[in-house]
């Protein structure tokens, strides 16, 4: 059952026994559960781009008027980063650099996410006073829901990541808190990959 | 990262390839990124900018997978992971291809008149 | 609602019991009303009053509500869809009655046993129930109890996940229960299309109980997917590879994969007509660029795959009993694999065939027809394995066995009306007529019902440790099959002279014949309802008679019926190493199959925790709640359920250890016992000779 190089990097070596093995059902499990989650995604992008018309929008603001780029490249760069930041996790988890580089690390990551929520959030509160509402169209409705989703996701991220290090403070690094940032590595990363999607198609697509 | 024979991690070793893997991800990741922006923001045709935000999203999408989920064909769990996830995009493709094959369908056959120019849309 | 929501009881008030109707006005529709809720308080309370008499409370607490053990969980699935099944059913009687009394005159054209709106609420009802909370437990209980026994696993991949999805789909079945007697549930139909039910057309609380039924049941059911989907990957024993599988395996991960991907459709379809209902978006209104067409569409894009959830696990107990009961290796493994596999995939492929009338072009319709007409192809390959398998087989014609001859019969019917319906052409002739309705029972009725009852038969020893009595297993079956005949036929019938499906009345005096042959065939799965729960009483009454401690009564060839029944806790003693395909079939081959194991070691097990039962209950006071807009109790139970699973992580949870000792005591009590039983042959299998130690000499499966 323990091959050489299961999850290489995202998860822990072979040398860390039982957590290695554990690991494997665990992850994969939570990699499948993402999986699901990836498809609701999947059908609010669809009904994003099926409501991305003049009949969609019925009148109401438009994205030339609601969008503004420069904010979206801000909180790209927060979750590029805060993506990246998870490397410390990872590698700080695999290779035993202590519980300080580990939480330093979630501490970063979380930092990061609240940053981009904030900008997000921002975003959504001026859109709101431009009447870009979700009530004002089914365009309208599409784009709260999808964007709004991943925010949530992030927001769930940053509690998560809150469990963690109090779980890491409490327990330490064992096996099974191990194996359960392996799995919020995964949910951080695949938060990331959304954002990509929706940079791409929610904001500039429709600007181009 | 594994030793050729011996099937032993040397740690320093695997440690420093796992952060150059990290940073090549990120500055592939950064470039794609600046690139989509770019040229969203840039004089070229619509068509030309949906295609290389496409493109550099796809890439991207890609790089995320390979440098910060670990996803390859090498390796019996990263291999089982990639082609879940190979799957999934499959289903997933044909779930949301359909959608926007069924609803541009109707849309056309609903809001278009046989000449093929859009009424100008009526709220009921 | 009339009057303005309080800050403490939000909508609730005593004007939303059946009761107050009954008072304001007394017909035979606000009885039926005020009765089904009396059933459900009595009923309840007969309940409480039982458990509490015989001092059950604590055992249930401690040897099921908390168990994580998935042989436990699977049979209290099967205890939850056996009691919707009443529900559903009863309710399926008194649609029958209803339209053999509904025919209407042009001067009075409402008529029947109970008003239309009350009408509307009982299909719409019975068709969530009979989906979500018959069919979906039943299936999913049944892949519970037997998948990690025939994998050789001890347990599923997520126990205590397992535990939470019970506990959420019992909590979508609750609510759909409660609205008996608190309010009104929706009168949109199973799939509840906007924008009838936007905010609009149907205000008050009926579709918002579908709502959070479907979306918390739905989120079970999701779990449950990725549970059964890890446990087939990552929990088989040494050896046990992919091919060597047994059938209802190949089927479970067919249904894991369907579950994984289509439920999330569902999902965010209910969800968007959450937000629409409560927040005013516009997803699916008339007005503000909705588009109601896309409900249809994601909602089917869960729905057929569904479907084909329901039938497949149907599909693996039918090749195991058509095996077993004819005492031969099952014909065309590899093809059934396949077969399976393709509707797995296929069935996303589909979904339009659900809306051909929504207005899209031909060519759309075309190319979802052919898909559908494809789908036919790999069903029609198992049919002929089975029949294959039984073919020159020695049958012994037990319950299951008349379960799957009359599916043999009535599903085919059902099927080629299904490739008569996938033509879009004819669909539009009968469309929306009770035509359909024909349909769609003949096959989920043979398919789901009649497959989840044989397995459930041909299980039944293995989870309690007697069979069931085969008497009135095969009345059962007859009534159910005779019972479907007399329903569901004349519907075709009547489809074809144009009748609307979902009427509460109607002017055509011609109906009233195939009407009362429909309401005959009611009156008949009433019956076949009770002789059910017959079967299961007179067979606990006789379980002496009846027991078979030696845990293999059919001469079986897959790995369950290696162990005691009923089964332990642990299941095996040890993990065995699997060796073939048929792994305990070739055990009798090769001479003396219950060998003790050389030695006997510790087994660790999932402890038992309430927290499936807390997170359960916190989901429902959320789901009541905004049913009801108790918006304070919302928001409490909706941050208990991340607080419980928070503080869940930070304990650290040490496995039950079972001493190697005790699993040696228990295991060479049980091999003693097998020796001193003698054995049966095939033609004493019904008789109380039959203690579960078969003829070994006359396996050839």
């Amino acid at each position: 059952m323990s091959e050489t190089n299961l999850y290489p990097g995202l998860n822990l070596g072979s040398g860390h026994g039982e957590a290695h093995d554990q690991a494997e059902t665990t992850v994969f499990g939570f990699w499948v559960f993402v999986m699901s989650d990836l498809f609701i995604f999947g059908i609010l992008f669809a009904s994003y781009a099926s409501y991305l018309d003049p009949i969609g929008m019925a009148g109401g603001p438009g994205p030339q008027t609601l969008f503004d780029i420069k904010s979206v490249a801000i909180q790209t760069a927060f979750l590029l980063v805060g993506g990246v930041a998870y490397g410390g996790v990872s590698i700080g988890t695999k290779y035993e650099h202590g519980r300080t580089v580990v939480i330093a690390s979630l501490l970063l990551c979380a930092a990061l996410g609240a940053g981009f929520l904030f900008f997000e959030v921002k975003d959504f509160i001026t859109q709101a006073g431009k009447g870009g509402v979700p009530q004002a169209s089914g365009w309208l409705s599409a784009y709260w829901a999808l964007v709004g989703l991943h925010g949530v996701h992030v927001f769930s991220g940053i509690l998560w990541i809150s469990a963690m290090i109090a779980q890491i403070a409490v327990r330490g690094l064992d096996d099974v808190v191990k194996v359960r940032l392996s799995m919020l590595g995964v949910f951080w990363h695949f938060l990331d990959l959304i954002w990509v999607g929706i940079f791409s198609f929610v904001f500039l697509v429709p600007l181009a | 990262m594994t030793r050729p024979n011996t099937g032993e991690v040397d740690p320093q070793d695997g440690m420093a390839a796992e952060i150059k893997s990290y940073a090549i991800g990120f500055a592939v990741s950064l470039l794609l990124t600046l690139g989509a922006f770019t040229a969203a923001m840039s004089d070229i045709s619509a068509t030309m900018k949906v295609l290389l935000i496409c493109i550099a999203a796809l890439l991207q999408i890609v790089t995320h997978l390979r440098n910060f989920l670990h996803l390859s064909f090498s390796g019996e769990q990263s291999r089982e992971d990639l082609l879940l996830v190979l799957f999934s995009v499959t289903l997933l493709a044909i779930m949301a291809g359909g959608t926007w094959y069924i609803m541009s369908d109707l849309s056309d056959r609903m809001h278009t008149s046989h000449e093929g120019t859009t009424h100008s849309f009526k709220s009921n | 609602m009339n009057e303005a929501t309080s800050p403490i009881f939000g909508n609730l008030n005593w004007q939303v019991t059946p009761y107050t109707d009954l008072l304001r006005d007394v017909n035979s529709s606000t009885i039926v009303g005020a009765g089904a809720a009396s059933v459900l308080v009595l009923g309840t309370i007969a309940g409480v009053a039982l458990l509490t008499y015989m001092r059950w409370w604590g055992p249930l607490y401690r040897n099921w509500l908390t168990s994580p053990d998935a042989k436990k969980i699977g049979i209290m699935y099967i205890a939850l869809a056996l009691i919707m099944l009443a529900r559903g059913i009863i309710e399926g009687f008194v649609m029958r009655t209803h339209q053999a009394t509904a025919l209407g005159t042009l001067a009075q054209q409402e008529s029947g046993l109970v008003a239309p709106d009350h009408f509307a609420q009982l299909f719409s009802t019975h068709g969530t129930i009979m989906i979500f909370f018959v069919a979906m437990p039943l299936l999913i209980g049944l892949i519970n109890f037997v998948l990690p026994q025939q994998l050789g696993a001890r347990d599923m991949a997520f126990p205590v996940v397992n535990q939470v999805s019970l506990g959420l789909t019992t909590v979508g079945a609750a609510l759909v229960m409660i609205s008996l007697l608190i309010g009104k549930f929706g009168t949109g139909g199973w799939t509840m299309y906007p924008p009838y039910t936007g905010i609009e057309y149907s205000p008050g609380e009926g579709v918002d109980y579908w709502l959070w039924a479907i979306l918390i049941s739905g989120i079970g059911s999701t779990l449950t997917g990725m549970n059964f989907a890890v446990t087939i990957f990552k929990e088989r024993a040494p050896g046990m590879h992919f091919m060597r599988m047994p059938l209802f395996c190949w089927t479970s991960l067919c249904v894991a994969i369907m579950m994984i991907y289509a439920m999330p459709a569902l999902t965010v379809s209910s969800a968007m007509l959450a937000l629409d209902r409560y927040a005013g978006f516009h997803f699916f209104t008339n007005e503000a660029g909705g588009n109601m067409m896309n409900y249809a569409n994601i909602f089917w894009m869960f729905g057929h795959p569904e479907v084909y959830i329901l039938i497949l696990p149907a599909f693996g107990v039918f090749s195991e009993i058509s095996s077993t009961y004819s005492g031969k290796r099952l014909y065309g493994y590899t093809s059934l694999v396949i077969a399976s596999m393709s509707i797995a995939v296929i069935s996303f492929t589909v979904w339009l065939h659900h809306f051909f009338t929504m207005g899209q072009s031909a060519g759309v319709n075309i190319a979802f027809g052919i898909a559908t007409m494809i789908i036919g192809i790999p069903t029609g390959v198992k049919i002929y394995d089975w029949m294959a398998t039984m073919w020159r087989g020695r049958v012994r014609i037990t319950a299951p066995i008349v379960y799957l001859t009359g599916f043999f019969l009535l599903f085919v019917i059902g099927g080629l009306s299904g490739i008569i319906l996938a033509n879009p052409s004819i669909d539009y002739q009968v469309h929306n007529s009770t035509f359909l309705v024909a349909h769609f029972h003949n096959v989920i009725i043979p398919g789901v019902l009649y497959g989840m009852l044989a397995g459930i038969h041909y299980w039944f020893p293995k989870a309690f440790g007697f069979r069931l009595d085969e008497a009135w297993g095969r009345r059962t079956a007859f009534l159910f099959v005779g019972g479907f005949v007399f329903t569901f036929l004349p519907l075709y019938v009547l489809g074809l002279m144009g009748m609307p499906r979902r009427s509460p009345t109607f002017q055509n005096p011609d109906f009233m014949p195939w009407m009362y042959i429909a309401g005959f065939g009611a009156v008949l799965m009433l019956c076949a309802l009770t002789s059910l729960f017959w079967t299961f009483w007179t067979s606990y009454r006789n379980r002496l008679a009846l027991a078979v401690p030696g845990g293999d009564p059919w001469n079986g060839s897959t790995l369950e019926w290696s162990t005691p029944a009923p089964a332990p806790e642990w299941t095996f003693p040890r993990i065995p190493h699997v060796q073939a395909r048929h792994d305990w079939g070739e055990t009798k081959r090769s001479n003396d199959p219950w060998r003790a194991p050389k030695q006997y070691c510790d087994i660790e097990m999932p402890s038992n925790t309430p927290h499936g039962l807390l997170i359960a209950g916190a989901s429902f006071c959320f789901a009541f709640a905004m049913v009801w807009h108790i918006w304070w109790l919302a928001i409490l139970s909706f941050l208990a359920v991340p607080g419980l699973i928070a503080l869940r992580g930070m304990m650290i949870i040490e496995p039950k250890i079972i001493k190697a000792a005790e699993v040696e005591e228990a295991d060479c009590r049980f091999r003693q016992q097998v020796a001193n039983l003698s054995a049966v042959t095939r033609a004493d299998e019904e008789t109380s000779r039959n203690r579960g130690v078969p003829d070994v000499s006359e396996f050839a499966g």
